[in-house]
């Protein structure tokens, strides 16, 4: 059964823009319009404000919890152009690094996976992507992406670590060759793909389907099959499945998973890669999943049936 | 037709014209207006005149008209229908269609006269083709400019006659006409479809752009990345031109929701605000031109043409210009309307929310905050308040009478209907306030009659004092006043549904927030979910009392930049009852509010305080100070049950090599135990396909291995293709760590495997980053990754794998290596005998990482080691300080426990004398050590190294 564990009140005074929890599940962070970001502890459904933490000066877009082998980490993005890096020391919170090089707002975060350190990827209104890469003792290198996308980029999301064409061997005692990779959607209504190579950063793909600007992409983790997979929704309604079966990963077949009526604001994947959860403006969370065919159901309104907890559609007014 | 005259403006109606299109000739004589059916051509020296007409026959509209710039030429005009241009004269009050230009093969969707050559015309169309056509030769065109894209605008260059701009969707073309191949310049200039397209009348390289995507935008083609200037405005632009007169700009909006029909004139120095509303018309603008001016008339004319019908002639006098004209605008704003008054007066006017804030306090805020202060001595006449109030108010009509200076109010509430006659006093309003006076068929009681007077009094003399307008605020107090009353008096402050609500001229955002309207930046999300840990979704929606301010069929909003809209009031909620707290501060910028940034996403919804439902029950209750919460809460929901992972599976699956038999057994019970019964049975197939009598033989001669039967590797990889295509990872991982261990010889587990699946074999080559359990002096090289702290889990326990497995490539490219055939057959036949095919190693190995990574998420981490075991890739190398190590018997220099040339245990424990392959410390100084445990244990006790060496190891290697 789907069941409620947790129902966290934030307390935030103005209107939540993300919610994520971290490696384990047992802390929770929350960014709001009231520019701050907290920390929840909810271990056994319990609710504990662990922190608060102010900095930014002005909407907090959104969190990511960085993998807990680097510690305790969260990076918050915010309206106010900034990008900031904090870290849990002897309990408390403190700013670890704070990232000023956008010139717009930074609408997305995405920390990579750990097995290429500490890393993190920016997206931003001005059109560029940063990657922020942890070079040890406080010291952070920047790569930056300058018009990435077209009038402004919306989300970014890391690749998993796999090797490309993971069943090509790998020569023996090497580091296996991982490629960095990250999908970001933006304005230009288009998904790009981005490589590095040589140290340096450059488009792998472009990917075409949506019909107004692109408001989130997740790149589907790997349970170790070849193929990839990767999500994204738009403004126009649609959120398409992206997969690559190619090895090269050259070749990227779309499928329409479905068509909202409002924006899709949101794309998720479950662990395992085969469910998607999408939130958008009409204010619904459904889950979709694969079935062995191949072909994309929903399998659940989350919202269904939960009267109190959970929020209704417009128009239709609840009389609890 | 009527023509009514006033001293603004002039209109004229034609009822009959059906006119979609507009041009006023350069001489400024006339105006064409293009129907249907007629012509229409205006004599605008005496506009209520009966228009000539020229009788056309065709059943397509007239797209676009125009009449030639050029003195000489100025009886000529041209006009499109559909795929044809046809070119009129004018002469002597008559006029004649005398040739056509055919040459489209779709609809025509612009044209333009050239400003330099009289003959020259161009046209664009949804064919793709822009045509430019020589009057003198009119077969066919004389040059072609091939776009691919359709064109929905074409404009030649005021300054450079070569030049001209095409629209494209939302890009801009710059065309050089003697390259008609492609474009100069490109110009990715909107989002959406573009409407208007407009030279600068004096710069060669500067155009403004207006399009649907709710924007003006200023360009300079020589730097088409980035526009020079945006003017954002909450609505799609038709229209935006610029003036005759310097640095002007006229805008036309798509009207949405409401009426709107705002002709707005802005100084394009200064795009906060415009400078002037032309108000009057009922409906859609169509077209408006500026009409030459006259010789010796400083003033300039705006003629307009809008659905309703309607020609208007709009006055520009000097000052008006002046004010496109300076970038002091405050400077001359003496005498000039300002259209934010209207909904400024209109703000301050708002009942009290609370009982400390009355609505003086209210005012006061307003007034600090608009930022815009009037100057002393701002004057305004009747005329420009009459024309700029809104009154769009149910129920109350007001016919205003500039010419004697009075106002009738009507207004009707329930039984109760009043009719007020207002009187302003000529110097009105500087510091002169209106009368009010009741009138029949007024029928409230004397009482309320009393109530209203003073009410009204009141708001026109704080009105008048600053010398600002209050008709307006005057006539809201006097609704609110009747349906408060009408409401039994209980609850004065209810702001009854039927104000409508304010409908500025235009959007206004104060300079606080004023980059909220970049466009660029995406309209925030008030919901989402996500898949967090390993089986939980966090999510979150708008609160249930947050409700979107426009109806929820209209999608909503892409950029930021529409939150101006909805804060200005501009699309206010056509339900909204009351002004909630927070709305009412992106307002004012209240001075008791700390907060430098007023508004918020929450703007976009507004607040039901569910007043209706608790008036009944809580009377008296000041419901207005409960807070209403902006942030809903946050749901964490267990959606474990939707994967196909299973976490009471992860603990309870066992990895026991030595018991192949005995590790399915308990791995199907425990499958059972879950509802798994499916696992159940491929365990049991498991468990018979690693049955001991089916082990193959290590000489390929005897008979075929059981892997290469049917129900050996082919069953085992459908089974693999089937849990895959479930994303089932637990169970591949698992599958393929059994399959593994079975393909392994088995004396390799009990010589060097595990004795117990408790105990897990290790061996690291390196030193611990986190030597905990090692006693101080020695360099520790354990790699116990069970009990060592798993701050660098991911790490450590990839080093912790099996060794003396061959890696992938071994065996593959081994076959190389061999010269004897047999070598070869054997190492064939070792391939053959695995269930699990050695090709797909790398990806089994994946399939156990995840599954590792996963069970690290549910803080199962010997689990998660004992499947790591199983990965048959190589590890990191490590990147660390390592100690070499010079083999015992080869004396060859070797890393880790093996040596690779003899393949002998390169160094036995000082102790025991027994190879050492666990983790094992040495001591820096003498080299001796041995089994960690060994050590621990000797150094307890003893100083000295245990070889008898004389070494002080403990002394020697603290550091």
């Amino acid at each position: 059964m789907v069941s409620v564990i947790n129902t966290v009140d934030t307390s935030h005074e103005d209107m939540i823009h993300d919610a994520q929890m971290d490696y384990y599940g047992t802390r929770l962070a929350t960014c709001s319009s009231d520019r701050s970001v907290k920390i929840f502890d909810v271990k056994n459904g319990g609710q504990i404000l662990v922190a608060d933490l102010r900095g930014h000066e002005g909407p907090v877009w959104q969190v990511a919890w960085a993998h807990p082998t680097y510690g305790n980490i969260l990076a918050s993005c915010s309206y106010d152009r900034k990008v900031i890096i904090w870290k849990e020391e002897n309990g408390t919170w403190d700013k670890m690094y704070k990232y000023t090089g956008h010139n717009s707002s930074v609408n997305s975060i995405c920390w990579g996976p750990y097995d290429f350190g500490l890393i993190l990827a920016c997206g931003s209104s001005d059109g560029a992507i940063s990657i922020l890469t942890y070079t040890g003792d406080g010291q952070w290198d920047i790569k930056k992406i300058n018009n990435a996308h077209t009038i402004g980029c919306n989300a970014v999301s890391w690749a998993p670590a796999v090797v490309p064409g993971s069943l090509i061997d790998q020569p023996t005692g090497q580091k296996p060759n991982y490629v960095k990779r990250f999908v970001s959607g933006g304005c230009d209504n288009l998904v790009k793909l981005w490589k590095e190579e040589d140290g340096q950063w450059k488009e792998d793909q472009k990917l075409e389907a949506h019909s107004d600007w692109v408001r989130d992409v997740g790149w589907a983790p790997s349970i170790g099959l070849p193929t990839s997979t990767i999500a994204s929704c738009s403004q126009d309604g649609r959120v398409f499945i992206w997969t690559c079966d190619d090895p090269s990963g050259n070749t990227w077949t779309a499928k329409l998973l479905h068509k909202f009526n409002d924006v899709v604001w949101h794309v998720s994947w479950s662990i395992t890669g085969n469910i998607l959860a999408v939130s958008g403006g009409d204010n619904k969370v459904t889950l979709w999943k694969e079935s062995v065919g191949g072909q994309w159901a929903c399998i659940s309104d989350v919202n269904k049936g939960q009267g109190a907890v959970s929020s209704i559609t417009d128009g239709q007014q609840n009389e609890q | 037709m009527a023509a009514r005259w006033s001293s603004e403006n002039v209109v004229v109606e034609f009822r009959d014209a059906q006119a979609t299109a507009m041009s006023v000739d350069c001489l400024g004589h006339y105006a064409v207006l293009s129907g249907r059916r007629f012509l229409y051509v205006v004599n605008l020296e005496a506009p209520s005149e009966a228009p000539r007409k020229i009788s056309r026959q065709s059943k397509w509209d007239v797209g676009t008209v125009q009449w030639n710039p050029h003195k000489s030429e100025a009886h000529i005009f041209a006009a499109s229908s559909n795929q044809r241009v046809d070119l009129y004269v004018w002469r002597d009050g008559c006029g004649e269609s005398h040739t056509s230009l055919q040459g489209h093969t779709r609809v025509i969707s612009d044209l333009d006269w050239s400003w330099f050559e009289p003959e020259l015309l161009v046209t664009s169309s949804v064919d793709t083709y822009i045509y430019i056509w020589d009057t003198r030769d009119t077969r066919k065109p004389t040059g072609a400019l091939s776009a691919v894209a359709g064109a929905s605008q074409v404009k030649w260059n005021k300054k450079n006659q070569h030049c001209l701009a095409s629209s494209h969707d939302g890009d801009v073309r710059i065309w050089d006409r003697r390259k008609p191949n492609t474009a100069v310049e490109y110009v990715a200039a909107h989002l959406s479809k573009i409407h208007g397209l407009d030279w600068h009348p004096d710069n060669e390289y500067i155009l403004a752009t207006s399009s649907q995507d709710n924007s003006v935008r200023f360009w300079d083609y020589r730097q088409p990345r980035k526009y020079l200037n945006i003017l954002s405005c909450q609505v799609p632009v038709w229209k935006a031109r610029y003036t005759p007169f310097s640095n002007g700009l006229v805008t036309v909006m798509v009207p949405q929701l409401r009426r709107e029909n705002s002709l707005l004139l802005w100084s394009t120095l200064d795009l906060n605000s415009p400078v002037h509303a032309f108000v009057g018309h009922d409906d859609v603008v169509l077209e408006f031109q500026w009409r030459p001016q006259k010789e010796g008339s400083k003033d300039c004319q705006l003629v307009t043409w809008s659905r309703d019908q309607t020609l208007r002639i709009w006055r520009v006098d000097p000052q008006l210009q002046k004010l496109c004209a300076s970038d002091i605008v405050e400077e001359l704003m003496e005498g000039m309307t300002l259209t934010t008054e209207s909904e400024k007066t209109l703000r301050s006017q708002e009942p009290p929310l609370s009982p400390s804030l009355t609505s003086d306090d209210l005012q006061g805020q307003f007034e600090a905050s608009s930022g815009r202060q009037d100057p002393a001595g701002l004057v305004q006449t009747l005329q420009q308040e009459f024309s700029l109030v809104n009154l769009q108010i149910r129920n109350v009509n007001v016919e205003m009478d500039a010419v004697n200076r009075t106002c009738f109010v009507s207004a009707h509430c329930g039984a109760n209907q009043v009719r007020l006659v207002v009187k302003f006093p000529a110097q009105y309003p500087n510091n002169a306030a209106p009368s009010f006076q009741f009138v029949p068929p007024t029928t409230i009681s004397s009482s309320m009659k009393t109530k209203i007077q003073k009410i009204l009094t009141d708001t026109s003399l704080q009105k008048v004092k600053r010398n600002q307008n209050c008709l307006e605020p005057c006539v809201r107090q006097l609704v609110s006043c009747l349906e408060s009353d009408a409401e039994d008096g209980t609850n004065p402050h209810v702001f009854s549904n039927s104000v409508s609500p304010a409908l500025p001229a235009f959007p206004r955002v104060t300079n606080t927030y004023g980059s909220y309207q970049d466009a660029n930046i995406p309209f925030p999300r008030t919901s989402g979910a996500r898949f967090c840990g390993t089986g939980s979704l966090v999510y979150f929606t708008r609160p249930m009392s947050m409700h979107r301010t426009v109806p929820p069929t209209e999608p909503t909003p892409r950029s930021l930049s529409a939150l101006s809209a909805y804060h200005s009031g501009l699309m206010t909620p056509m339900k909204m009852r009351s002004e909630s707290q927070s709305t009412l501060r992106l307002y004012s910028g209240s001075p008791t509010r700390t907060d430098k940034e007023q508004v918020s996403i929450s703007s976009f919804y507004y607040k039901e305080r569910k007043s209706r439902r608790w008036k009944g029950k809580r009377e008296g209750t000041d419901y207005s100070n409960k807070t209403l919460k902006l942030a809903g809460k946050v749901i964490i929901q267990d959606i474990s049950c939707l994967l196909p992972i299973h976490k009471a599976l992860g603990e309870a699956y066992i990895l026991n090599m030595n018991d192949i038999r005995d590790t399915c057994q308990k791995n199907a019970a425990a499958a059972l135990t879950v509802g798994r019964r499916d696992l159940a049975k491929v365990w049991a197939l498991a468990s018979a396909a690693t049955s001991l009598d089916l082990y193959p033989d290590s000489d390929p001669d005897t008979d075929t291995p059981w892997a290469r039967h049917p129900f050996g590797r082919q069953l085992l990889e459908t089974l693999l293709e089937h849990y895959s295509q479930m994303s089932d990872v637990q169970t591949l991982a698992m599958l393929c760590s059994v399959f593994r261990g079975q393909g392994i010889p088995q004396d390799y587990f009990t010589l060097y495997g595990p004795r117990s699946s408790g105990f897990t074999l290790h061996h690291s080559r390196y030193p611990s980053f986190t030597s905990s359990s090692v006693t101080s002096g020695s360099c520790s090289s354990t790699s116990d990754s069970i009990s060592a702290p798993w701050n660098m889990a991911g790490r450590d326990a990839e080093q912790a794998l099996p060794w003396g497995e061959s890696s992938p490539d071994e065996v593959r490219y081994a076959n190389q290596a061999y010269t004897d055939p047999r070598e070869r057959e054997k190492e064939q036949h070792d391939m053959n005998k695995r269930l699990l095919d050695p090709a797909n190693t790398l990806q089994y190995d994946d399939f156990k990482k995840c599954y590792g990574e996963i069970l690290h998420r549910w803080g199962l981490k010997e689990k998660r080691a004992e499947v790591l075991k199983f990965v048959s890739c190589p590890p990191e190398p490590h990147k660390g300080i390592e100690f070499g190590v010079y083999c015992c018997h080869c004396r060859s220099q070797a890393r880790g426990t093996q040596c690779a040339v003899c393949k002998r245990f390169t160094f036995q424990c000082a102790i025991c004398h027994v190879a050492v392959r666990g983790s094992s410390n040495f001591c820096l100084s003498c080299g001796h050590g041995g089994h960690t445990s060994h050590m621990m244990e000797w150094f307890r006790s003893q100083e000295v190294c245990p070889t008898g060496c004389g070494c002080h190891c403990l002394l020697q290697s603290t550091f």
